[in-house]
């Protein structure tokens, strides 16, 4: 080891308080939207205030913001840890952090101006795709090179997540977005109708899967044995599921396209292969929940680890409910509905958002070496999390299953029961909730950005030294 | 104290639930007989929800959204009701018995009828509130559940430490462990619900 | 070798993981959407099918612009109840000439695959710039600025169709040609009606 070698966690931190800021602007414009199915004129006219742009530009900054950033900020700083080594090219990786916050922004912009490629959670228009493929390469030459200098033989199991989320999403990433460019603001997919909709969604459900799945399981299983200071419950439990969560994910897009115009084989392997999707991702949450359980103790002075503790539990919602849904006799109801985005929520907000601010309330105070500035505001942030969540879950379950209901019933005769108009007039109330349920979790949200805050207010990050090499080791 | 055993019924619990600093004392006691929280709580509980349902919707129809109401035949509206209350009673018992298989992880204690005394605790404003069922509107029930759920959570995580014997630090945690199952059963009842509809049984589907 | 032992070179060797991980994640891909994305009858317009003019190519665009696609799928499912709110469901030639594809995954609105024809060019202009004159319930954007813009400010559209025409869509020169004329003097407005009016014309009539 090189004499004053020390870890680069300067570019973690401002990851981490980039992706603090992504949370709060992704969570704003998904309120402002929920508000506009509440009362639609408040776009007052203006085209960068419609719904469909904001739509956009919430789940781009929830995901590739908020989500990304923040990937990216545990990954760096979990990455020298598990390897005993300093990051490799660190110059790249501040590349890296600001050239993505750039995009992101400016992807964001040009989100409001109505470029749009069309497809789901890819809407960015070519010129940032390209930008994309290339920042991220640079993510991985910085990631898998910190790997190949590590001082300590086995490769750490939160590297695989992190390394899938690397190697899955740029294949993801650079199919799907292959067009011809037109214009600056607008190309034409390679692929057309049927054939454009099975390749999107293998990249939709994977980027779901591999990014919003995996990438945070490689967040809990570096920063989960950290909060509970005792290794990950089974090993070898993590290796299985591992493997399998990475073959078996990859198969499960076609369940978004059940009953349309794709070959019926493409939509039942689809459909079986999510159901066997539910496997693997229990026994990660079984040993997450064991991991804790043999820790409880270090819930009495860690605030953040209760955040974690939930998170599982809305993770194991979300990997079953998943499945469930990919059951073509209960997609055949809730396709198209609201339950859908209920499902997609109890996900994002129960499980990646909330184990993002649990692994936050945990990063943040090291980095800097200082104490939580308030756990009394933590644990308001954990109430209102849960309440939010769980008033947005239960609001979206009652419009997506009446939805659901109303919009296949017929009456005696064999007619409709109901028309479009007055089912869509009805979920007026449940629009109303899901409004209030995310004006709590961003509340929340926004608790943290204040603790954390003054948490770091004058403080410079920490300089730690990788750990000196044992005898005999490598 | 006086424990929970001396006086199991439907109206002590609805009084506890207002309290639930005494509802914790009470239940923290010397754990009641299984048959006799399933006899004198658990199914009197259950009967409620399903029998407000089966007269709100006999007089009033359900309304899920928009236009007319939904009037369900009687034999239909019997089946459902029946269905509702087995559901019920399947939910209590269940999620005692997840309750009472976690104990040994979460160092609480192991008595089953202690864990059905408490799960039944939890569900008790959500049994309070299916008053709403009365006013068969799809809007109102959650308007009402809603806030009821939020204190059966509180009652959760308040008092299952002391109710089931263990600190509060693993209580927290089996709590939102137990959180995570009833999530789950729920949704799993929504998809089984849903797949007998789309598989003919219930309202009349196009599918 | 045992599995342990296999996994153990695994996780010492950086390439090794690397290959590992890119290798089982690829055979999904392989196995179900590459023999999609090689399958011709997915691709094989059908029999009335053809490429959208450039009026309709404009509205399309427009259409994705704003996202209309978000809250309005274009996909009527094989299901009694759907044939009969929205007409003859869709099937895969329908949508050769759709890049990307708009089927989307959420109904707020409803689906849009057979709008074309049922209501008037009159009745699409006033619903878009201020949908709440004609639907009172409505909870859709209004979009003053498509009655206010040109539809082809940008001169794209011989670009755009030169573009298509490399992907294979069969544009003659002379469309080529005459194609900005098409679209003189018309608004954005003008052009995202002429691609609505147009939907779920091949599949059959479902006026």
């Amino acid at each position: 080891m090189a004499a004053g070698e020390r870890y680069h966690d300067r570019v973690a931190g401002w990851l981490t308080g980039f992706a603090v800021l992504w949370s709060l602007l992704g969570m704003t414009a998904g309120v402002y939207i929920a508000a506009e199915l509440v009362w639609p004129t408040i776009d007052f006219g203006q085209e960068w205030l419609s719904y469909g742009r904001l739509r956009n530009l919430h789940t781009n900054a929830v995901i590739f913001g908020f989500g990304v950033s923040a990937l990216m900020a545990t990954a760096f700083y979990s990455v020298q840890r598990t390897c005993h080594a300093p990051l490799f090219a660190p110059g790249l990786a501040w590349f890296v952090a600001i050239a993505w916050q750039a995009g992101v922004l400016a992807g964001g912009v040009s989100l409001l101006a109505g470029w749009n490629g069309g497809k789901e959670y890819a809407e960015l228009e070519w010129p940032f795709d390209i930008a994309i493929a290339v920042v991220w390469v640079c993510f991985a030459v910085v990631f898998f090179g910190t790997i190949a200098r590590r001082r300590i033989q086995p490769i750490y199991v939160s590297n695989w997540f992190y390394g899938a989320l690397i190697i899955v999403i740029a294949m993801l990433h650079i199919v799907n977005s292959l067009a011809i460019p037109v214009t600056w603001s607008k190309s034409y997919s390679l692929f057309a109708g049927a054939q454009d909709a099975v390749v999107q969604w293998w990249y939709g459900h994977n980027a779901v899967g591999f990014l919003l799945t995996g990438g945070f399981l490689g967040m809990l299983y570096y920063f989960l044995p950290k909060h509970a200071d005792r290794p990950i419950w089974s090993y070898r439990l993590s290796i299985v599921a591992f493997w399998a969560f990475t073959y078996s994910y990859i198969w499960a897009g076609p369940h978004h396209l059940h009953y349309n115009a794709v070959p019926e084989w493409v939509q039942s392997l689809g459909m079986v292969m999510s159901l066997v999707l539910l496997a693997p991702s229990w026994a990660t949450m079984v040993n997450g929940v064991m991991t804790v359980a043999g820790a409880w103790e270090k819930l009495r002075t860690d605030p953040a680890l209760k955040f974690i503790v939930l998170s599982l539990a809305f993770y194991g919602l979300a990997t079953f409910e998943g499945p469930m849904m990919s059951i073509k006799s209960v997609n055949v109801v809730s396709h198209f509905t609201d339950w859908t985005v209920g499902h997609v929520h109890s996900g994002a907000l129960g499980w990646n958002a909330l184990i993002t601010f649990g692994t936050f309330y945990f990063l943040v105070p090291r980095l800097v070496g200082a104490e939580l500035y308030s756990t009394r505001l933590a644990n308001w942030h954990f109430w209102l999390a849960l309440a939010g969540v769980m008033l947005y879950v239960l609001a979206m379950w009652g419009a997506g299953v009446s939805q659901g209901l109303l919009w296949l019933s017929l009456d005696e005769i064999g007619e409709l029961s109901f028309s479009f108009k007055d089912i869509m007039a009805s979920m007026a109330p449940y629009y109303a909730l899901r409004l209030v349920a995310g004006v709590v979790f961003l509340s929340g949200a926004a608790l943290m950005a204040i603790n954390l805050w003054m948490t770091v207010q004058g403080r410079a990050v920490v300089r730690v030294a990788p750990p000196p090499v044992a005898e005999g080791a490598v | 104290m006086a424990a929970i055993r001396n006086s199991l019924s439907p109206w002590h619990f609805a009084g506890l639930m207002a309290r639930p600093s005494k509802a914790c004392d009470r239940l923290a006691g010397p754990a009641p007989e299984v048959h006799d929280v399933i006899l004198r709580v658990v199914l009197p509980l259950s009967i409620v929800p399903p029998v407000l349902a089966y007269v709100g919707g006999a007089t009033f129809g359900w309304r899920l959204g928009g236009g007319e109401p939904l009037y369900i035949p009687a034999d239909g509206l019997v089946l459902i009701s029946l269905a509702y209350f087995v559901a019920l009673v399947t939910g209590f018992v269940s999620t005692a018995l997840v309750a009472s298989w976690m104990a040994g992880t979460y160092g609480a204690r192991r008595e089953f009828g202690a864990h059905l005394a408490f799960v039944a605790l939890v569900g008790m404003p959500a049994i309070v509130a299916s008053l709403a069922h009365l006013a068969p509107h799809a809007f109102v029930n959650m308007l009402l559940l809603i806030p009821a759920l939020i204190w059966s959570l509180y009652l959760l995580y308040r008092c299952l430490p002391a109710a089931l014997g263990t600190s509060p630090e693993r209580g927290m945690l089996m709590a939102s462990s137990l959180v995570a199952y009833v999530l789950v059963a729920f949704v799993s009842l929504l998809g089984i619900t849903v797949v007998l509809w789309s598989g003919g049984i219930g309202p009349a589907l196009g599918v | 070798m045992n599995a342990v032992d296999l996994h153990r070179r695994l996780e010492r060797n950086s390439g090794w993981l690397i290959f590992g991980i890119l290798f089982v994640s690829a055979i999904g891909g392989l196995v179900q959407v590459l023999p999609s994305v090689l399958d011709d009858s997915l691709a094989t317009p059908a029999a009335d099918a053809k490429p959208y003019g450039p009026v309709e190519l404009t509205g399309r665009d427009i259409y994705i612009r704003e996202s209309c696609g978000v809250c309005h799928s274009q996909q009527v499912r094989p299901l009694l109840a759907e044939v009969r709110r929205y007409g003859p469901f869709s099937k895969a030639g329908e949508f050769a000439f759709d890049r990307p594809f708009l089927w989307g995954s959420k109904r707020t609105g409803p689906d849009l695959h057979r709008i074309g024809g049922r209501y008037s060019d009159v009745w699409h202009r006033l619903h878009l710039l201020d949908p709440r004159a004609v639907v009172p319930d409505s909870i859709m954007p209004a979009y003053p600025w498509l009655g206010e813009r040109a539809a082809d400010a940008e001169g794209a559209i011989q670009a755009k169709m030169r573009a298509l025409r490399r992907l294979g869509h069969p544009y003659t020169d002379a469309e080529i040609d005459a194609a900005p004329a098409a679209l003189e003097g018309l608004t954005e407005v003008d052009a995202l009606v002429a691609y609505l009016q147009g939907l779920g014309t091949p599949g059959g009539d479902a006026r």
